[in-house]
Parts: C-alpha cells; sequence; structure tokens
C-alpha cells in the first residue's frame, strides 16, 4: 500500500453515559444534531475538509448504529482508492482478545491499521465535539515546530478551567506543564483531546505504555505525562473557533440553541466548508395552511401544522394541528401530536409524543424523552425529566 | 421475473416551456423544489430492481450530465451496470424527423452489450412514482410482445402544447387488456386512456425493430411501429395500468400547476410516500426560519434563509427572502435572493435570480411570469 503523509483515528468508543437515556442504544458519536447530522459528521466532515482521505473509526460501545450510519463513507467523499473510514472494533489476536481498556489502549491494538498506511503523523481525534477545524493547518504548525506531539487548545473562561486538562505554555507555543483539573490555573488554554502525534514517537510511547501494567491506557493521565517528563516536544495550537463539548444533555441542548443565534456561531451553510451528512432520502419539508415557524431551523421530510419557534426539528418530524414546539430539540422521525405541547426538550429519534401532552416546563432543567417512546396522550414529564417505555411502564 | 435494462428517452430544446427549457431539455428541469423530472424516472427503475440505465440525451445536454454525474445518487455507479449517457448527433436529415428510433440505432452498441432480457423504454417528460416490476411480471403472464403504460385519461389533466416535438398517444385496451386501438396526437380524443411513455419489450426484439427503422426510413417508435402494429396485429401489445398521479409537462402551465399540486397532501403521498425518490444531495444546512419568517402552505427544500411572509409557494435549495418580502403562488429555483419588502406573485423564478429591494413582479394567475437564469431585477 502506498504510505500516507496522515491518517486520523477518531476515537468513538464512548458511551457517553452523562447523555443518559440519549445513548441506551446507541453510541455518543451517533447522536443526531442540528436537523439533519450526527456528532461524528463534524469530525468525518473537518477530515475530508482538511484533505485527509484515511480514518479509522474506533468503535466499542452500541457500534451498530455508528457502523450503518459510516457505511462506505461515501457521504464525507471517503470512499476513494487507497483511502476510506474504516470502523474497527477490538477483535481478538491469537487467544486473546480484549476490550479497549483506554484511549491509548485503543489505538495501540490497532497500531498494525495503522502501519498499513506507513504514514508519518497520526490525528486522534474524539467524535463528541461540535466544531469545523482545518487540521492540515494543525499539521502544518506541527511541522513547523518540528513536534512530537500538538495538542490543539482553545481559550476557555478562567472560571471553567479547573474543570479541564490545561496547558501551561511558552511564548513559542511549546507545553511546559500539563494540569489535569488543576484548582489554581496558571493557563486558560484548554485540550479539546485532539492530538497529532509523530508516529515514531506515538508508536513508541503507546509501546511502553502497553507494558506498564500501572497504566490506565489513557492519552490525558498517562501518554502526555510521560512525554513531558521525557522532555519531548510538545506544542499547543491553539483553535479559536466555535467548539462545543455535547457530552451533556444541557450542553447538548445548549449546542442546538447556539445554531439559532443570528449569525449562527457555527455556520452549516458554509460552501467552503460543507459539513456533509448521511441523506435521509425525504422530499422536502412541508409547512401547512395554519403552520407558523419562527427562529427555527427545519429540514427534509417534516411537516409542520403546528407552531414552532425557537428550535431545530430533525428530518421527518411531524408537528400536528395545535401542537406547540418551543426551545427544543427534536430528533429524526419523531410526530408531535394534535395539542401537545414541547418546551425546553430533547426528544430522540422515531418518538411520538400524544395528543394534549406536555414535555418540558418554562423554567428548569432540560427534559428528555428517549428513543421509539410513546407517550401517551395527556402523558406530563416534568422539566428535567427523563423518560422512555420502560419508565413510563414502571409508572414512574 | 427477468430483468430489463432501462432507457431514458429526453427530448430536444423546445419552446413549449419558455425559458425554464431554452438551456436543458424537459427532462432536466427543476422540479418539486429540489429534484428533476429524470429523478423521478430514475427512481422509479432503482425502485424495480433494474440496475443498468441508459440515457439518449440530444442538443443541450449539458445540464442533464452535471446533475446525473455518476450516477451514484441512484446507486447507479456499480461494476458492469449502472447509468450511461447515450448521445447521439440527431444532425442527420433534418432535425424534425430525428427520433427515438435513430437515437437507438445510434446506440446500438449499448442494447447489444447488455445482458438483461427486456428493454424498458421510458419517456422523460411525464412525472410519476410507479413500480415497472409489477409491469414486468403482467408482461410474463400474459406472453405479451409489447406491454405499455397507460392511465385513464382526465382531459382536466391534460396541458398539452401545439408544437411538443413527441407523439402523444392514446388507446383503447379491451378487457383482457389487449391493446386495440391507438391514435396519436389527435385533434379529438377518442380513445380513453394515455400512455404514459413506457414500452417494455424484448432487448433483441427492439434492435431488429430499430434496424427495420433504419432501412425503413422511420424515426418514431409509436407512429411508424406499434400503431401499425396494432392496426395489422402483427405482435400482441398489452396495456399495464397506472392508477396514481402524474403530470405531463409540456407548457409553463402544467409545469406550474404540476408544482402547485405537490402543496396537496395526497399528491405528496403519492409521489413520495411509497417508493424513495433519489436526488443529487447538495448538503445544504437546514432551512432556517428567522424571526418574523411567516411562511404557509409551502414546500421548501433545505438551506433557504427566510425572514419574510411566503405562502403557496415552492422554494428550492439556497433561496433567501429578506425581511418584509412577500411570496405569494411562486415557484422560486435554488439560490435566488429576494430582497426586502420585495413582491412577488404568480411567477417562476430560475436559479439565481435576484429581485432587489422593493422589487414587485405580478403575474396573471393563468399564465405565471417567467424569469430566466441569472437575471437581476
Amino acid at each position: 500500500m502506498r504510505s500516507k503523509r496522515v491518517i486520523a483515528m477518531l476515537l468513538a468508543g464512548g458511551q457517553g453515559s452523562r447523555l443518559g437515556l440519549l445513548t441506551r442504544v446507541m453510541a455518543k458519536p451517533a447522536v443526531p444534531f442540528g436537523g439533519r447530522y450526527r456528532i461524528i459528521d463534524f469530525p468525518l466532515s473537518n477530515c475530508s475538509n482538511s484533505g485527509i482521505d484515511t480514518v479509522g473509526v474506533l468503535t466499542q460501545y452500541q457500534p451498530l448504529e455508528l457502523n450503518s450510519y459510516i457505511g462506505s463513507g461515501a457521504s464525507w467523499d471517503l470512499d476513494l482508492n487507497g483511502g476510506g473510514v474504516y470502523v474497527l472494533p477490538p477483535y481478538v489476536q491469537g487467544s486473546e482478545g480484549r476490550w479497549y481498556s483506554g484511549t491509548a489502549n485503543a489505538i495501540y491494538q490497532n497500531l498494525s491499521f495503522i502501519e498499513q498506511y506507513d504514514p508519518e503523523y497520526v490525528l486522534i481525534l474524539s467524535g463528541d465535539h461540535i466544531y469545523k477545524m482545518d487540521y492540515s493547518a494543525m499539521l502544518d504548525a506541527h511541522i513547523e515546530k518540528n513536534a512530537n506531539i500538538t495538542i490543539a487548545v482553545r481559550p476557555v473562561p478562567w472560571a471553567e478551567a479547573p474543570s479541564f486538562g490545561i496547558m501551561n505554555t511558552d511564548s513559542e507555543s511549546r507545553i511546559l506543564e500539563f494540569e489535569e483539573k488543576p484548582k489554581q490555573p496558571k493557563s486558560n488554554l484548554a485540550s479539546m483531546g485532539v492530538y497529532i502525534f509523530t508516529f515514531s514517537q506515538l508508536k513508541k510511547y503507546l509501546t511502553e505504555d502497553n507494558a506498564d501494567p500501572n497504566s490506565k491506557n489513557d492519552f490525558g493521565k498517562n501518554i502526555i505525562p510521560k512525554m513531558l517528563s521525557d522532555g519531548k516536544r510538545l506544542y499547543a495550537y491553539a483553535f479559536e473557533g466555535y467548539w462545543k463539548d455535547v457530552g451533556t444533555i444541557s450542553s447538548l441542548w445548549e449546542a442546538h440553541m447556539d445554531l439559532l443565534k443570528n449569525p449562527p456561531e457555527v455556520d452549516l451553510n458554509d460552501r467552503r466548508w460543507p459539513v456533509y451528512a448521511k441523506s435521509p432520502i425525504m422530499p422536502p419539508h412541508y409547512i401547512g395552511p395554519e403552520g407558523r415557524v419562527e427562529n427555527s431551523m427545519i429540514t427534509e421530510g417534516c411537516e409542520i401544522y403546528g407552531s414552532v419557534s425557537g428550535s431545530v426539528l430533525s428530518a421527518g418530524v411531524i408537528v400536528e394541528e395545535g401542537a406547540v414546539v418551543e426551545d427544543s430539540a427534536v430528533m429524526p422521525g419523531c410526530v408531535i401530536k394534535k395539542g401537545a405541547r414541547v418546551k425546553r426538550a430533547i426528544i430522540a429519534e422515531q418518538t411520538v409524543i400524544g395528543e394534549g401532552c406536555q414535555v418540558g416546563e418554562d423554567e428548569g432543567d432540560i427534559a428528555l424523552v428517549g428513543q421509539d417512546t410513546r407517550l401517551p396522550a395527556g402523558y406530563k414529564v416534568p422539566a428535567g425529566a427523563q423518560v422512555n417505555n420502560e419508565t413510563i411502564q414502571e409508572g414512574k | 421475473m427477468k430483468d430489463a435494462v432501462g432507457v431514458i428517452y429526453t427530448s430536444k430544446d423546445e419552446f413549449s416551456m419558455r425559458e425554464l427549457s431554452s438551456k436543458r431539455s424537459v427532462t432536466a428541469i427543476p422540479i418539486a423544489a429540489r429534484y428533476r423530472v429524470v429523478d423521478f424516472l430514475l427512481s422509479n427503475m432503482v425502485n424495480s430492481g433494474i440496475r443498468k440505465v441508459g440515457v439518449l440525451v440530444q442538443g443541450n445536454y449539458h445540464s442533464l450530465m452535471d446533475h446525473l454525474g455518476s450516477g451514484k445518487a441512484w446507486n447507479l455507479h456499480t461494476r458492469n451496470n449502472g447509468l450511461f449517457l447515450l448521445p447521439s448527433r440527431g444532425s442527420e436529415g433534418s432535425e424534425n424527423s430525428f427520433g427515438l428510433l435513430d437515437a437507438l440505432k445510434a446506440n446500438m452498441d449499448y442494447l447489444r452489450r447488455s445482458r438483461q432480457e427486456y428493454a424498458l423504454i421510458v419517456g422523460g417528460r411525464i412525472v410519476y412514482n410507479a413500480r415497472y416490476d409489477d409491469m414486468i411480471r403482467q408482461h410474463e403472464e400474459t406472453g405479451a410482445d409489447v406491454t405499455v403504460m397507460y392511465t385513464r385519461f382526465d382531459p382536466m389533466n391534460a396541458d398539452f402544447s401545439a408544437s411538443s416535438p413527441e407523439s402523444r398517444a392514446f388507446v383503447t385496451v379491451n378487457a383482457q387488456g389487449q391493446v386495440t386501438d391507438m391514435e396519436i396526437n389527435p385533434n379529438v380524443i377518442t380513445c380513453p386512456n394515455m400512455l404514459m411513455d413506457v414500452v417494455l419489450i424484448k432487448r433483441t426484439q427492439l434492435m431488429h425493430l430499430a434496424d427495420i427503422a433504419a432501412a425503413h426510413g422511420y424515426h418514431d417508435l409509436y407512429t411508424h411501429i406499434l400503431r401499425g402494429a396494432v392496426e395489422n396485429k402483427t405482435m400482441k401489445i398489452m396495456g399495464y395500468e397506472y392508477t396514481g398521479y402524474w403530470k405531463r409537462m409540456e407548457t409553463i402551465n402544467s409545469y406550474y400547476n404540476f408544482n402547485m399540486d405537490l402543496l396537496n397532501k395526497d399528491v405528496r403521498r403519492e409521489l413520495f410516500g411509497v417508493n424513495p425518490v433519489f436526488t443529487k444531495t447538495r448538503d445544504d444546512a437546514p432551512t432556517k426560519y428567522l424571526p418574523g419568517a411567516d411562511v404557509k402552505n409551502s414546500l421548501v427544500a433545505d438551506g433557504c434563509e427566510i425572514e419574510g411572509h411566503v405562502e403557496n409557494s415552492v422554494l428550492f435549495r439556497g433561496v433567501h427572502v429578506a425581511k418584509g418580502a412577500k411570496i405569494k403562488g411562486a415557484i422560486i429555483m435554488q439560490d435566488c435572493s429576494i430582497g426586502e419588502d420585495a413582491e412577488l406573485e404568480n411567477v417562476i423564478l430560475d436559479k439565481d435570480v435576484t429581485i432587489l429591494k422593493g422589487g414587485r413582479m405580478i403575474g396573471p394567475k393563468h399564465y405565471p411570469i417567467v424569469l430566466g437564469k441569472n437575471v437581476t431585477v
């Protein structure tokens, strides 16, 4: 196989347990976002737009939805000869097989996949952030600094810095110190979980890490501190654009609301940097004679007979007469029946909100209705509650 | 059931659709907010299990070529089969006498190299959603030489142009489903059924007919072959009835009415609800409704930004409607921009039209104003 300058490895194995019922049946990167996307569309589109044509996607938890979504990779133009997107679940080697025990271990177990391409550099990504980033500019910086590893960072509000992995750098962006969740941060540059390694260094450190029984096999906890203490060349690459962790129900909801700002915080309609997604193959959306849509995003297959405001609707959502959807994100294939009211809520895929239901409230935490739920007519879901068919049956 | 190779026959440039078809064939005209006529025909074929489709193109086919690409959007980019563009010069002899049979003769290799048992020849002018596999099944059961698709003709649905270059054929079908009478371009229609421009025939038989046609100077499949075969009973020609929604794109009015029909829920269900319709995706973001948007009874594609008032209209991808603009009964193709306080009624805007702030254009109800591509008003 011809050698590649750089390939990407996308860590998509996390359970995303902070997303509660949303990730009960699918991995976090497969969660729908922004009307016609799934979270993984953002890193995959970034790869495609950055000229990276080979991506390994490491899956472990509930991979079915993700596997079928990725398919051949054609949706992101990643189905090229000699490149492509490959789903890499844990596998048995000889008599031994084991689950990925950490982020570093997941890459370690796939070293032979990487070696097929004989790359000079490896880009490590995670599948749980919404952002548009040119990885090729980061690679240029990595090469220019002759770095062993370059870590993408972004400034966070100082008050929030204690909850991130914080990099302290010199004026040349060389990382002097890495502190995981420091009480008294010396810098506000937080790691985005996006790394470029020079492959020879990555291989050396992963192999050593694997031999260390006390290691947690994690990039942030083990690999990066080890490289730092060995005096390796670690550099920070500052990213200034929009970047949102969507690891919790409230941050996922906020990220949807960010799309509705005018101008939006992240422009999904930029022809120079398209965000690709798999097409749902549905007709254009239709707004009925009594429909009302304001300050919202609507996509293919939707039929709106009721009222929608401040919301993002995914493909094929039906809002019946007299139904009201406000300040909410509704995922593909949902039906909001007559007279129902959805406010400050996330409704997961293929769910039916029965007539006259009330989901969410004007204030308080975001309400969540899980996938495939049939909410009986008149049912109430208070602010911050999470329901699905099981919780309804149990009468909770 | 044996399989079929598909052939879509596109028309030459013509004038009945005014500006819309001056730079593209009718088959390539944008419809239904993000499709082209050809998308429905290709999807019908793919949904029926047809894996090889040739598109006979003539005249100005850049628009069609650009749209079809490798055929990937219709899953027609497989190794051995897939999508084939079949150009023919169409300049031999007089322009008017170049018909389907000439185009087939010019592309005989396509038919010869196919391995499928049947050939399914489909005209590129009628929009409908049908399964051809049922038709092939009936063809085999009845032992027909030729099966033609027809629909009961409702004069209300007809909006025919006097100058269409293609034949419109009408048939009478007996109780056994056999075609007993065929009339072509009649002034007064006496047969109760209109043909849907779908003909199923054995592939080798079609090649044979194309050869005979060339030797005799025949051009049109209906006029020169099928009508005679019905009259002289030289072939067993069966009818297959289509009962769903259809529209023949022949005049600006039929184009306008088709798009307006899509505001009807039942029509949308018939055209999109049963078998999927594939088209090339453009990766537009979802449509954004800004504060102040007021949209009623309209079909809207992705990638639009709407701040104004839209009613009884069809908006294609990437249309901008600024604050205070009023749009009624309009068909607005992709990437048009409607300025602040502009007013549009009964208009068709081709791609990339810009209506500046305060612009006003009101067309008569039965003769919508058409603006060609890239115009600024």
